[in-house]
This record gives C-alpha cells, structure tokens and sequence, in this order.
C-alpha cells in the first residue's frame, strides 16, 4: 500500500519536487511505481494485441494481410464477414451452437440446484456417499468415458442428432455444480426454510418459493460458467458432432479452418465470429464469471 | 441389519421422513443422469481396456491386461508422456509465476485494479479453437508478428516456422497455453490475496523485511492453499492437455508435439484401436486421480 498517493504527494511538494525532498528513498520509489505499471501494461498488451490482430485481420483482404500483416486494416473490408456467415455456413453453426447451449444451461441449473438443495438441507441415509460419488466426477477426466460413451450414444441413436451433445454435457456439468449449489445453499439461514414450512410450504414448494429465488447469485454465476463451458466445448463435439448439419460454432470453426488454410482474412472472420459472443457475455457478466470460478478455489 | 433398520424407521419422526423422501427425490434425476452418461462409460473404459476391439466388431476379445503390457512397451507412448511431463512443468510454473507476480503487484497498490483483472482474464474465456488460430497466424512463418518482429530488430537468422520446427514446435505450443490461462491464475491469486492479513505484512516492514523477504516468508504462506488448488488444477489439465495440441499441430511435425491425449485420440478414432485407446485414457485417469489424491491429503495437511 505504500505506493499509492505518492503523486499526490509530490505535487504538495511544489516547487522543491521529488528528488531534493527526501532524496534516494523517492527515487526507488519512483522507479519502483514505474516498474510496477510498465510490467502490468506489459501483460495487457500481451492480452489485448493478438485479439487485436484477430479482428484487423478479419477486415483485411488477402493482398492487404500481405503487405501489412500486423497494421491496421487500410480500408474496412466486412465481406469476410458475409462470407463466412453465409458461405462457410457459420449463420448454420451459430443457430446450431445456440441450440445446444440453452437445453445445456437449463438443464445442468435445475438438476444440480435439486440436487444441491437436496444434498444440503434434507438430510437422508446415504446422502454423504451421494455426494462423495459426485465428487469424484470432479476427479475423472472426460477422456476417461470419451470412448465407451461414444457407442452408448450410438446404441440409443443419439449420434448424429443435437443430443449428443446437451445430454452427455448435462451429466458432465453435475459434480460441479452440485458441489457448487450444495456448497451455497449450506450457507442460506435455516430459519427461512423452517419459517416457510410452518406457512404450509411443502418440500418442493420451500425450494422453489423460498431457497432458489435466494441462490439467484450463484445461479447466475452457474449460468455463465456453463454457458461458456458449452459454448466453447471442443473435443466432445469433436467426436460426438461429426455431422455437417450440427456442428456448433467451435467445430465448424475448425473444418472450416482446414478448407481455407491460405485465406487467413476468412479464417480470422470465422474466428471473430466465435469469439465476439463469449467476450460480450464476460462483459456484461464479468463479476459472475469470477464469482463461479474462485468460488471453490479461495474456500 | 434387519433388526437395526426397522428401529431406526421408529426414531424417525414423520417430519425427518418425509424429508428424507423428498431428498432423495430432489438428487435422484441428476444421479439417473449422471450414473448413466457418467458412471457406466467410466466402467465400460475399464472393461474396454481389457479387451481387443476394432469398434465395429460384435465380438470383443478379452485380452487380460494384455493392452497394458503393450502399453509399458510402446515407445510412442513414452515419448507423448514425456511431452506431458515437459508442459506440466513449464505449463505449470510459468502460469503461475506471472499471476502471482501480476497479482502482488495490484494487490499492494496500483490502480484500476478491475481493468486489469477484466483484461487479463479475456484469454481465458476464448475457445481453443479460437486461441489456436490465434496463434497459428502469430507464429506464421512470413506474416507472423513473432518473425515481423524479429525481422524488425536485425534477428532474422532467428526468424522460423516455430510449429514446423521440431525443436520448438512444442514449446511455441506451450507459449499458446500459458497466454491462455496466466490471467485464471492471476484472477484465483487475486481472490486468495483478499483474505492475506495485510497487518502482518506491515508489521515484517517494520521488522525490516525487504520487499522479497515479505512477499516470500509472508504473502506466499497465507496463499497456500490457492496455491496448491491451482497446481493441483493446472497439473490435471496439463496431462490432460488436446485442444490447442490437436488444432495447431496433431501432434506433428511427426511425434514431436504428440501428448497423450491426442494419441489416444488417434489410436479409438482414428486407427480404431478401441481396446488399446481405453488403455491409454486408463493412464490419463489414473494421472488426474494420482494428482488429485495428492493434493487432498495435502489439503488435510495444511489444514491440521
């Protein structure tokens, strides 16, 4: 904290200024501000510059990316844009994509809130070995069902419809955010469930009612964080998506990659596509997004 | 048992019965969904891992532990699992050398702390896919930024194509990853830092501690346990690592940049050796689980 104010401090100095003042302990001190912000800004650059390079790269034509790769694009070009939306199919992958998010999102918040509220607040014989077994889901990679899960899904002709997606991700997203849900509703007043009850409340109508219009914050942070995680799924859609017809976003992104490999202006329209959702979503809801991701970290 | 369960049915009191009805009630569509999407595929991968299948096959031909004999043997998987060790290492340190930096810095004093925090967690949220391609385009060989700029500074003896390059296509890879994930890190650091008690870092000020005594004997203790959090996350993920291997180099120029996941993957999806993939995802499970193992017992450690 020490730091802080030292710029105020010397304009009280006036005239006299920094050095003469108090002599060698101003100056490091100076130099130590001035590192601190030198080094921040260094990693904002190196956030911001390739993000950068994305959308100028998209605006550009081929000759354009040639002979000033890194600059800013001399004349705005969005045709790459149209192209990719209607020729690449990316208009298809985007409707695809959103298709498959909601049903996701929805589904993972009701289940794993259920099953959090009743992890949490209605104790039963066997409920500590149900979620220890969730929990272990925490543990297990999705590479190690990747393969068996693959001919589950073809055996109940899953594969090659949008539910290959949403219903193996419903089940992946449970352990964390049951453990998420169970964790938040552990920390709610008892007194309000009980109050409720006394009202006449049944069960259900205590979560429902009562217990889940007060886990709206971390609902919302489960929200986000789901709704990221199916947006930007990569290898599940990679071996359960194959078909043309419904490819999200992210792998229609990658086939379309490897058809134009030398239009780069094209490519990076495609990715920008991708990425402009995602980025507006963390915007708008950023407090969220940290919210759910150190939530089990920092406990 | 039989005599203990109707007993215990009597101390229930109707209303703890009926919650415990509708517990079980609430868990039940989550676990049917889970123990079927989840739990049965996971046993199916053991049984897989003991048999020789082609995938299309009726017949799976128990092998015993056949695969995994192969497996000890296989020179490819050795190499990929080097690979892994390699970016567990670098993939691990760097990320979180930079957040703890970054988040030091800001915690004891710089301004617009919430800009930076929104911006250095931007890579994070991108889709591999996307950070990929990203990448791909600044290590190209003629327009990329990486050889512009050394162009720009006189160093283009140094200027290559750093994924075609056996000797630095995996570590421009691990450059990819580290940009993509430093600012979790520094966003989990961060949220650590808020519960560090800022008095006794002012009390070893006055005791004389300069400001690396501070940050090491004082602020890296009381982080402990977000810094083992996310070791033991950024280890998983690193043995787990596909994405951005797959889409920017499958692993190539030849094996160079194969991990174990993307072999596995080419091994059940592309040479259709199902048996022997689900012995190899057995050895990415058992990596994640090891992992895990470790650092719950440390967590019970630096909780006593």
């Amino acid at each position: 904290m020490q730091n802080t104010g030292t710029v105020q401090e010397w304009s009280r100095m006036g005239t006299r200024g920094p050095w003469q003042s108090t002599g060698r302990d101003k100056l490091f001190r100076f130099i130590g501000i001035s590192l601190r912000y030198a080094i921040l800004i260094f990693f904002t650059l190196v956030c911001i510059t390739p993000l950068f390079w994305v959308i100028a790269s998209s605006l550009k034509t081929t000759g354009q990316i040639a002979a000033n790769p890194l600059g800013f694009p001399t004349e705005i070009r969005w045709d790459n844009y149209i192209e990719a939306w209607t020729v690449g199919r990316f208009g298809k992958y985007f409707k695809n994509s959103v298709i498959i998010s909601l049903p996701i999102v929805t589904f993972v918040i009701l289940l794993a809130s259920l099953a959090g509220y009743g992890l949490a607040r209605l104790t039963f014989r066997g409920s500590n070995f149900v979620f220890v077994v969730f929990l272990l889901g925490l543990m297990v990679p999705f590479q190690s069902i990747m393969i068996p899960l693959f001919y589950i899904l073809k055996d109940i002709r899953f594969l090659g419809t949008y539910w290959a997606m949403i219903v193996p991700s419903i089940a992946l997203g449970m352990p964390f955010s049951i453990f998420f849900m169970r964790a938040y509703f552990s920390g709610l007043p008892q007194e309000l469930g009980d109050a409720a009850e006394i009202d006449g409340c049944n069960e259900f109508s205590v979560y429902w009612r009562v217990m889940l219009p007060l886990a709206g914050p971390a609902v919302s942070a489960l929200v986000v964080l789901q709704f990221m995680g199916a947006w930007n799924a990569f290898l599940l859609p990679l071996i359960y998506m194959q078909k043309e017809e419904i490819r999200p976003l992210v792998l229609g992104l990658m086939f379309f990659r490897s058809r134009y490999t030398q239009n780069y202006p094209l490519t990076m329209a495609g990715a920008a596509i991708v990425m402009v959702p995602i980025v507006i979503v963390y915007l708008v809801f950023q407090r969220r997004f940290v919210q759910g991701l150190t939530a089990g970290a920092v406990k | 048992m039989t005599t203990a369960a109707p007993v215990r049915q009597e101390q229930l009191s109707p209303r703890a019965k009926r919650k415990a009805i509708a517990g079980w009630a609430f868990v039940t569509p989550a676990l049917l969904i889970y123990a079927f999407f989840f739990i049965q595929p996971f046993f199916y991968s053991i049984y897989y891992s003991l048999t020789d299948w082609n995938g299309a096959d009726p017949v799976k031909q128990f092998v015993g532990l056949g695969n995994y004999i192969k497996l000890a043997g296989d020179s490819l998987l050795w190499q990929a699992l080097g690979h892994n060790l390699i970016w567990v290492i670098i993939g691990t340190i760097s990320p979180i050398a930079i957040g703890l930096l970054l988040g030091v810095l800001i915690w004891t004093g710089a301004q617009g702390r919430i800009v930076f925090r929104t911006i250095y967690f931007l890579p994070v949220i991108l889709s591999e896919v996307v950070v990929a391609i990203i990448w791909n385009w600044i290590y190209h060989p003629l327009f990329g930024a990486v050889n512009q700029i050394l162009g720009a500074i006189g160093l283009d003896h140094l200027a290559r194509g750093w994924l075609g390059d056996p000797k630095t296509a995996l570590l421009a890879l691990l450059m990819t990853a580290i940009w993509s994930y430093y600012g979790f890190c520094f966003v989990i650091i961060m949220a650590g830092l808020q519960n560090v008690d800022i008095s006794l870092v002012e009390a070893a000020t006055i005791d004389g501690a300069n400001g690396w005594q501070r940050f090491v004997y004082v602020i890296v203790p009381q982080l402990s346990h977000v810094l083992t959090m996310i070791t033991a996350l950024t280890l998983i993920g690193g043995f787990n690592v596909f994405g951005i291997v797959f889409v920017m180099t499958q692993g190539g120029p030849g094996t160079a940049t194969q991990v174990i996941a993307t072999y596995t993957y080419r091994k059940a999806f592309q040479e259709s050796q199902i048996g022997y993939g689900a012995a190899l995802s057995m050895v990415m499970t058992l990596l994640s689980l090891v992992t895990s193992y470790i650092f719950i017992r440390l967590r019970e450690r630096q909780e006593s």
